[in-house]
């Protein structure tokens, strides 16, 4: 652009600041959608998560705090940590040891601030008949009294973390991608809604939130991230982010923390003396449709 | 090289020799010497959860003390269970408790291990499954990821006298979106079209 359009852009981004700023002043403290009427107008102008600066974070955390305490009437810690230096997550699955008890799903309800009604659930075990792999023949409504059933085994399938990402390519404002630790991630404040990543998902790993999560205020889970189980919104696509909050201080995700079997592994891909590493150099391992080309970060073995 | 020095590497050589050979005679004398098996070698640190308090008959010689080491395979009338569903009959107390101290497991070659290091003793016949719990791809470990490993031990999860994983109940299934309802099968039990429909017999 020219400077002359430089100088008009400037000049109108201020006067669009002066009214926003003098409008806010004005209309300083009543109620605004259970926000604050500058929240409203700070959240209205808040730029795509990796546009903002590090202040600029700073204030929408404290934003989404507050919203949930006018909301829940619960404090929540919202927080930002960054991937960790060298570092790359990957997942394995025995499915030998799966019983398919649904611990994990459950589990990761609670963990990431699920709404409890709706049908959203980042995890689903799908039960196959033993020597069946054809996924359309799988269900994940089981309910027998005891699992496992005799002569079934089970798949438990999630977000795969792809690294070649088909979600992240079919966004069209860019509220999903991939973060250096390869988790993929989604910026719900940036997000329109539009559910194309969910067609582009192989996986059936993307859910959206038709109605507002409901939360028993008592059950929410306070240690949030800006991109992870902070409550999210009405009219937002998301996904499993492997519990975004805890692998990045160190912590298991909270489906391998909940499975009783441990048949779930999960390390850095780039530590040579990780359990995962170990996994994927001395067992048969196989990705969920490899031939997409999709290289999920997600892998299954029996032994 | 001069001849000087080949004699010397020479000798030093059969010194070792011979000292290496000495230390295992040595060794070998001495049951449980060291022959117990410390861990594969590249094998990650491990911290392993003990279990000891949470045994209810532990420490065995509260009432073993009194009792005349019997190794005769029998029915056992006390608190403990004859049926061993284990090992498909193959095997008995004291093939993994020791006979002269109960306190302690035995393994197969017959050196004393602790209860909580129970590991051993299993991966006597199951050495892949050991193998694999050393290196992190059997068994589960706690709480992080990265930093130090804790680990369960076997007898955490598999009772040591029936190890099969117990059935247990499915936590809930999903629901069902709103405005649908479940299909009576996954198994696609569907009733004929020409059942569900009413057809129009006349021509």
């Amino acid at each position: 652009m020219s400077k002359a359009g430089d100088k008009f852009d400037q000049a109108r981004r201020n006067f669009l600041r002066g009214i926003g700023l003098g409008t806010a002043a004005a209309v300083a403290q009543p109620a605004w959608g259970g926000q604050t009427f500058q929240d409203a107008l700070a959240d209205f102008f808040q730029k795509d998560y990796r546009r903002m600066s590090k202040e600029e974070i700073d204030e929408a955390l404290g934003r989404i705090e507050r919203r949930v305490k006018a909301q829940y009437d619960v404090d929540i810690d919202c927080q930002n940590t960054p991937p960790q230096e060298n570092v790359v997550y990957g997942y394995a699955i025995n499915i030998s040891r799966c019983i398919g008890c649904r611990y994990c799903v459950h589990a990761c309800v609670k963990e990431n601030n699920l709404g409890r009604d709706s049908q959203v659930q980042y995890i689903r075990v799908l039960e196959l008949d033993q020597g069946n792999f054809n996924l359309e023949q799988s269900d994940h409504y089981y309910d027998p009294e005891k699992v496992p059933v005799e002569g079934k085994h089970y798949l438990p399938v999630q977000c795969m973390q792809c690294d070649d990402p088909p979600c992240v390519k079919a966004c069209p404002v860019e509220a999903t991608w991939m973060e250096p630790d390869g988790i993929v991630v989604v910026d719900y404040d940036w997000c329109i809604g539009c559910r194309y990543c969910m067609a582009a998902c192989p996986y059936w790993a993307r859910h959206f939130n038709w109605t507002t999560p409901e939360l028993p205020a008592k059950e929410i889970n306070t240690n949030c991230h800006y991109l992870g189980n902070r409550p999210r919104p009405r009219g937002v696509v998301e996904k499993c982010h492997f519990c975004i909050h805890r692998v990045r201080k160190g912590q298991q995700p909270a489906c391998m923390e909940a499975c009783p079997t441990g048949a779930r592994i999960f390390g850095n891909l780039l530590d040579p003396d990780s359990e995962i590493r170990y996994v994927l150099a001395n067992k048969q391992v196989f990705r969920l449709k490899e031939d997409l080309g999709t290289e999920p970060k997600f892998w299954y073995f029996s032994d | 090289m001069t001849m000087r020095t080949a004699i010397g590497l020479v000798g030093t050589g059969l010194l070792a020799a011979f000292s290496a050979l000495v230390a295992y005679a040595q060794d070998s004398s001495e049951p449980g010497g060291n022959l117990r098996f410390e861990g594969y070698p590249g094998a990650p640190e491990i911290q392993v959860v003990s279990r000891i308090d949470e045994l209810f008959f532990y420490p065995c010689d509260e009432c073993h003390a009194t009792m005349e080491p019997n190794p005769d395979i029998r029915e056992l009338d006390t608190f403990h269970d004859s049926e061993i569903d284990h090992g498909k009959g193959r095997i008995w107390c004291h093939s993994c408790h020791q006979l002269e101290d109960p306190n302690n497991l035995i393994t197969l070659l017959d050196e004393p291990v602790g209860i909580d290091d129970a590991h051993i003793v299993c991966g006597g016949c199951h050495a892949n499954r050991e193998k694999d719990w050393y290196f992190g791809a059997h068994g589960k470990r706690l709480v992080n990821w990265q930093g130090e490993r804790t680990v369960y031990n076997c007898t955490h999860c598999h009772n040591p006298h029936s190890p099969a994983i117990e059935p247990r109940a499915p936590k809930p299934a999903p629901p069902v979106r709103a405005g649908l309802e479940r299909e009576p099968g996954a198994e696609h039990e569907h009733t004929p079209i020409w059942e569900s429909h009413e057809v129009d017999d006349e021509p």
